[in-house]
């Protein structure tokens, strides 16, 4: 059986713990039906726990669940009542506490009731996956296996897959199918060991930065400053994510380790240091309880103070000495001056590195099939830019190796073991290479897999070492490449840093249009890495080309870390016309205005299907652009959103437009001003949408959109999308004729909100101003309502108020405060 | 000073309990039914009165569309049963367009022009929000300074008042809690149930289990809005919810509700036809209007105006039903009177009870009718503020 013919039908999970109810959450993000299972309630109605678990997902930030509203899809269920439904479930996902005792006694509960078919699967974080099987019947230990979400498993694209010994191979490769399209995850194969890779080897690095940091003295604040995004690992770095995970739970996985371990050359570090074990028994476990390494006092953060045993206010940052040496861009070179420096900091980074390469290189035969799937677990799972063998890789295999064999020989290391033989053989310039990634095991390189479900993926999450080209190119400027691979789609993909759209970007598209209208099929708007575009730049130079992009994986947990309000700021900077704004020339920004919504037009009306395949951020203009392909491919991860009321200006590369005629079009000749005001509502507030759902919600996307799972594929479903709009014979939308428009009495009372809004101090008077002047441009300026319109009018409105919000000097000072601090002006 | 040639008096007032709007018992009730269900009910507390004898029936409401819509006093009498002849008029003065239906009434009496007449009040808020279905704003408002205050929402206009009289967050929620405290109460003591005839709430809700169509039943006795646990501790944690940095919370503003009444009024030549007891008198009716962005203050103006109307005087004034529309305009309005305090909504007042906005007027009647008469007292009085800038005070007469 293949993978694409595996048929869930409906999912099981078992828990509604913190894991259980979000993987529940992310089934229904996906559209799989899914019945949450919890113990029955001692009183009351008997769905009262699990009823309670799914409430609690609606109040989770950052949200498990695309729109809120899909909590209520979930079927709640418990143990006492509801087995029987189980059997018509294609998939059950045992989801509850670490504990082998308790895990055997529900399989024993719930094995009579799954069904003859049925997969069924531990979400056990590293617990063996052998010993839990034997606790079932035999008939269903072949369809035994384990499947590790991680925390949150909506954004984490990890997901480690583990077979027992007696685990049919057949199912494990049907499984993998449907985590990857379906899901959307990054699928590790790994080995029973405990812990299984990922967290085997990031708490390693956890336990590893303890120890140094301690034997260093170095405060957990100034850790966090030097082991978080300054070494390409989440800003939360070390003890903020310890925080946030929960300190209680990393001291279970440390003590799984402790106990299960007993051999490893590092047992001795499997263990919790005293002042955290205090920690944990005061109560204080982190985010939960409001206080753990850190605590927040009104708007202040403190960190505990080891010496003083108190908190203290957390303002330790990284020595300015050793943060130059982390700017250096070659890692050979960076390494080498960490290793050299006296400076501690620089001491406890080397030691932090070089303690983990040692781990890693040991364990590495043990744990994982290949180097390969251990670099991606770490960035899929604790959201590393660079796995650690990529790091020591780039630094200079050999070396690195070195250094390392003579700190061991020095004993200078955590631990003693010798290097195995692979490491330093001669010749070895790292462990991945064009052909793919070195299998201890095996002794040999190891492609990636060749399970048709990759067959999906034309361009994986890139490794290093790997060779990458996209296509040949047709047509090439300063701001677009467009391409093809010789399936007759041309692609066209943004060369601007954050694929902001400048004057060079608006020209390549109009470039690109024509050239596929000539010699393909169809264009697609794809971009290399997210986001897709944050947005317009106005800037006649945009000399700042692409500079290392951060990896997928860290710029998507980068985009987890981040508000709804920091996205439009992030966007507001890119918006970026103070050189023009500067000089004087208003009429130089009139006509790139113009030349924008020429392209948005020529997007639409050219003789070609066009569609937008968007992931992560789409602000502002590049939300323009895919409301005026004839299709968009989003993924679950795209943040979109018209957010120019952030600098004081309006959507007018056709947004506004857009939306009034997305209005006029959804209320089907009945009142227009219900409909005008919801997408009034969602520019005049330039509100982001939290999910591809969201977006459809907030009317960004429209219902004919697709949503792609996982964001490897979404190119591959653009072409699909596009091949079928060019087969089914296209032809442009016929240009509407007759737009009518909610007028002045609705411009009047979209003002009455706002006049409260200002009266109230929400709002100040030049956000009324703005605001104003959405409601005109919406509503087809001062005209009876009702009256009929056409798109230039709409446009030629939004170019106007554009213009004129930007001649105000609270619009250029927002525009100023803004490119200089990063931060919004409220003026 | 009064023109007219007869009194009008009342022979019976009652009402529905008040429901929480949009989530409460009377959340799908059809104002129109609420409407029809207490024009039967005054009309039972007259025996011997011929429906057909009542010349007209003038219903308050003050967004009066959809379901409360197409003149919803014509509807409502025929859905009572009152014969074919029996005419019917909506009238909608916002806040006060329940006793205003109660002055056209008496008014029609006093002309000697009926002899007969039934005023009531009906409002859903549920079912038809405040502002009504559609909002739309004249654009001629945004021209002038001096008219922005009519797209002004009652929050704000609550602001502004509490500003200028200088009424603190503070005096507001203990005022709030006092409402609670007060109409708890009475609820306990039983003191509206003269006034309130049950209403019996039918939901049909489908039943996905049996694939049937469930019937919800649910006797409406007592007024939804009363909190035990309301405190000025708890309500002082409330955020303002119309102004960044106001005073006004949801906590000390009237609640959204649903609910009606309804009055019967006669002349003394049918009261002596019927023999029926009178409640009470009418004394008299005045509006006033003040400036829309402090229209809380309306009663202000209204108050003293029908006072020397009837050439009476504030003290004389037993029982005063001031419509709590905010704390903030309530106190403002105390203060700028010199109200008894004691004497104002003794049984609590909308921050509890509840605002069905066109009921309100015909609701608070019927508690000054039947409070007066259980306490012995003579003159009461039901008074409010309107949007848009407006006050209105009617005087009662207890036998």
């Amino acid at each position: 059986m293949s993978s694409s013919s595996f048929i869930v039908r409906k999912v099981a999970v078992l828990g509604a713990g913190v894991m259980g109810a979000q993987i529940a959450a992310h089934l229904v993000n996906a559209n799989v039906p899914v019945v949450l299972f919890e113990l029955a309630a001692k009183e009351g109605d008997p769905n009262g726990n699990v009823l309670k678990a799914i409430d609690n997902l609606r109040k989770l930030e950052p949200s498990p669940l695309s729109v809120r509203s899909r909590a209520d899809l979930i079927e709640a269920a418990n143990y006492d009542h509801d087995l029987p439904s189980l059997k018509d479930c294609d998939l059950v996902i045992e989801a509850i506490s670490e504990r082998m005792d308790w895990k055997h006694d529900l399989y024993a509960k719930v094995a009579p009731y799954v069904g003859a078919q049925a997969i069924f699967v531990s979400n056990t974080s590293g617990l063996s996956i052998n010993q839990l099987s034997d606790a079932l019947p035999e008939a269903l230990r072949r369809r035994f296996c384990g499947v590790h979400f991680f925390n949150p498993p909506r954004y984490m694209h990890l997901v480690e897959l583990i077979a027992s010994n007696v685990t049919e191979p057949a199912l494990l490769d049907r499984l993998e199918g449907f985590l990857v399209t379906t899901l959307g995850k990054g699928v590790i194969r790994a080995k029973d060991t405990p812990n299984f890779i990922a967290n085997r080897v990031g708490v390693f690095s956890m336990l590893a930065t303890l120890h140094h940091a301690e034997r260093l003295g170095i405060g957990f604040d100034v850790v966090d400053d030097l082991t978080g995004s300054r070494i390409g690992r989440p800003k939360s770095a070390t003890f903020r994510t310890a925080d946030v995970v929960g300190l209680d739970t990393f001291a279970h996985v440390v003590r799984t380790m402790e106990e299960t371990l007993p051999d490893d050359p590092w047992h001795r570090y499997y263990a919790i240091p005293e002042w955290l074990q205090k920690l944990i028994a005061s109560g204080a476990l982190g985010q939960k309880t409001r206080r753990g390494v850190y605590r927040k006092v009104g708007p202040d953060i403190q960190v505990l103070d080891l010496a003083s045993n108190d908190y203290r206010p957390s303002t330790g940052k990284a020595d300015e000495a050793v943060v130059e040496i982390l700017k250096i861009k070659d890692p050979a070179q960076k390494f080498s001056q960490l290793r050299a420096s006296q400076h501690p900091q620089a001491q406890f980074l080397w030691a932090i590195f070089r303690d983990t390469f040692h781990y890693c290189a040991v364990h590495m035969a043990s744990i994982a099939h290949n180097a390969r799937d251990l670099d991606l677990a770490l960035r899929w799972g604790f959201g590393w830019d660079r796995g650690p063998f990529e790091i020591w890789q780039s630094a200079g295999w050999q070396q690195v190796a070195g250094w390392l064999a003579e700190e061991i020989a020095q004993g200078r290391t955590m631990a003693s073991p010798a290097l195995p033989a692979w490491v330093t053989e001669s010749g070895r310039s790292g462990v991945h290479d064009r052909t793919g990634s070195f299998s201890p095991a095996d002794e040999r390189i190891e492609a990636r897999s060749t399970l048709p479900v990759y067959l999906r993926q034309p361009f994986p999450d890139p490794l290093l070492g790997e060779e990458r080209s996209y296509g040949e190119t047709v047509f090439e400027n300063d701001g677009v490449r467009c391409w093809h691979t010789g399936d007759g789609i041309a692609v066209v993909s943004f060369k601007s840093r954050m694929h902001a759209i400048g004057e060079e970007v608006l020209d390549g598209l109009l470039q690109s249009v024509e050239i596929a209208e000539r010699d393909f099929a169809g264009l697609v708007i794809w971009q290399t890495e997210p986001p897709f575009s944050v947005g317009a730049n106005l800037k006649k130079d945009s000399g700042a080309r692409k500079k290392d992009a951060p990896s997928p994986v860290g710029s998507l947990l980068k985009k987890l870390r981040r508000g709804a309000e920091s996205l439009a700021l992030k966007a507001a900077r890119q918006v970026g016309m103070a050189d023009q704004l500067m000089a004087g020339r208003l009429a130089e920004v009139e006509r790139i205005v113009e030349k924008f919504q020429l392209a948005t037009h020529s997007l639409r009306y050219s003789n070609i299907p066009t569609i937008a395949a968007v992931d992560g951020l789409a602000l502002g203009g590049g939300c323009e652009v895919i409301m005026h392909c004839d299709r968009a491919v989003a993924t679950l991860e795209s943040y979109i959103g018209l957010v120019e009321v952030g600098v004081g200006l309006l959507p007018a590369g056709g947004g506004c437009k857009e939306a009034a005629m997305r209005a006029a079009q959804e209320a089907r000749g009945a009142d227009l001003f219900p409909f005008v005001r919801r997408y009034f509502e969602v520019i005049a507030k330039g509100e982001v949408a939290r999910s591809g759902e969201h977006a459809k919600e907030l009317g960004y996307l429209r219902p004919a959109d697709t949503l792609v799972m996982n964001r490897f594929e979404l190119l591959t479903v653009a072409k699909a999308q596009l091949r079928a709009l060019a087969e089914s014979g296209y032809r442009p939308p016929l240009k509407p004729r007759g737009i009518p428009v909610a007028g002045r009495s609705a411009i009047a009372t979209l003002q009455a909100y706002m006049v409260n809004m200002r009266a109230g101090g929400f709002i100040s008077e030049h956000d009324y101003l703005i605001g104003c002047k959405v409601a005109t441009v919406m509503c087809g300026g001062d005209v009876e309502p009702g009256s009929l319109v056409d798109e230039d009018w709409l446009l030629d409105l939004e170019r106007t108020h554009f213009m004129e919000l930007l001649a105000t000097e609270k619009t250029q000072a927002r525009i100023e405060h803004t490119l200089s601090t990063g931060k919004p002006l409220r003026n | 000073m009064s023109k007219q040639i007869q009194d009008a008096y009342i022979v019976a007032a009652t009402r529905t309990a008040v429901g929480k709007a949009p989530r409460g018992m009377y959340r799908t009730t059809r104002p129109d039914d609420l409407l029809a269900h207490v024009l039967k009910a005054s009309m039972a507390q007259c025996p011997g009165l011929d429906a057909g004898e009542v010349d007209d029936v003038i219903v308050g409401c003050a967004m009066p569309e959809a379901e409360q819509g197409m003149n919803v006093a014509r509807i409502g009498l025929l859905l009572a049963g009152f014969p074919d002849a029996v005419s019917g008029m909506t009238i909608n003065r916002f806040c006060s367009s329940g006793v205003q239906a109660v002055a056209l009434a008496a008014d029609r009496i006093r002309l000697g022009e009926a002899d007969v007449m039934v005023a009531a009040g009906t409002e859903s808020m549920s079912l038809v929000p405040m502002g009504g279905n559609k909002v739309s704003y004249n654009p001629e408002i945004f021209l002038r300074d001096e008219h922005v205050g009519i797209a002004y929402g009652m929050g704000i206009t609550a602001e502004r008042v509490a500003e200028q009289w200088k009424v603190s967050r503070e005096a507001q929620d203990m005022f709030a809690a006092e409402s609670h405290r007060r109409a708890l109460h009475a609820i306990k003591s039983g003191e509206f149930e003269d006034e309130i005839t049950p209403y019996q709430i039918e939901d049909r809700v489908p039943d996905l289990a049996t694939r049937e169509i469930a019937i919800k039943r649910r006797l409406a006795t007592a007024d939804e809005g009363p909190r035990a646990d309301t405190s000025p501790e708890g309500l002082a944690r409330l955020k303002p919810v119309f102004a960044a940095k106001g005073s006004v919370t949801a906590g000390n503003s009237s609640q959204m509700s649903d609910g009606a009444g309804s009055i019967v009024l006669m002349s003394e030549a049918a009261l002596k036809r019927s023999g029926l007891q009178p409640l009470g008198r009418f004394i008299g009716y005045a509006v006033a209007g003040v400036p829309p962005d402090i229209m809380g203050i309306g009663p202000v103006k209204a108050i003293p105006k029908v006072l020397q109307q009837a050439g009476l005087k504030i003290e004389d004034m037993d029982w005063i039903e001031l419509n709590e529309a905010f704390a903030a305009q309530s106190l403002a309005v105390i203060q700028d009177l010199g109200l008894d305090r004691e004497r104002v909504n003794p049984l609590g007042g909308a921050i509890a009870l509840g605002h069905p906005l066109g009921a309100t007027g015909a609701i608070r009647t019927a508690t000054l009718m039947h409070g007066l008469r259980r306490r012995r007292k003579k003159y009461g009085m039901v008074t409010m503020c309107i949007g848009t800038g407006m006050g209105a005070a009617g005087i009662f007469e207890s036998f």
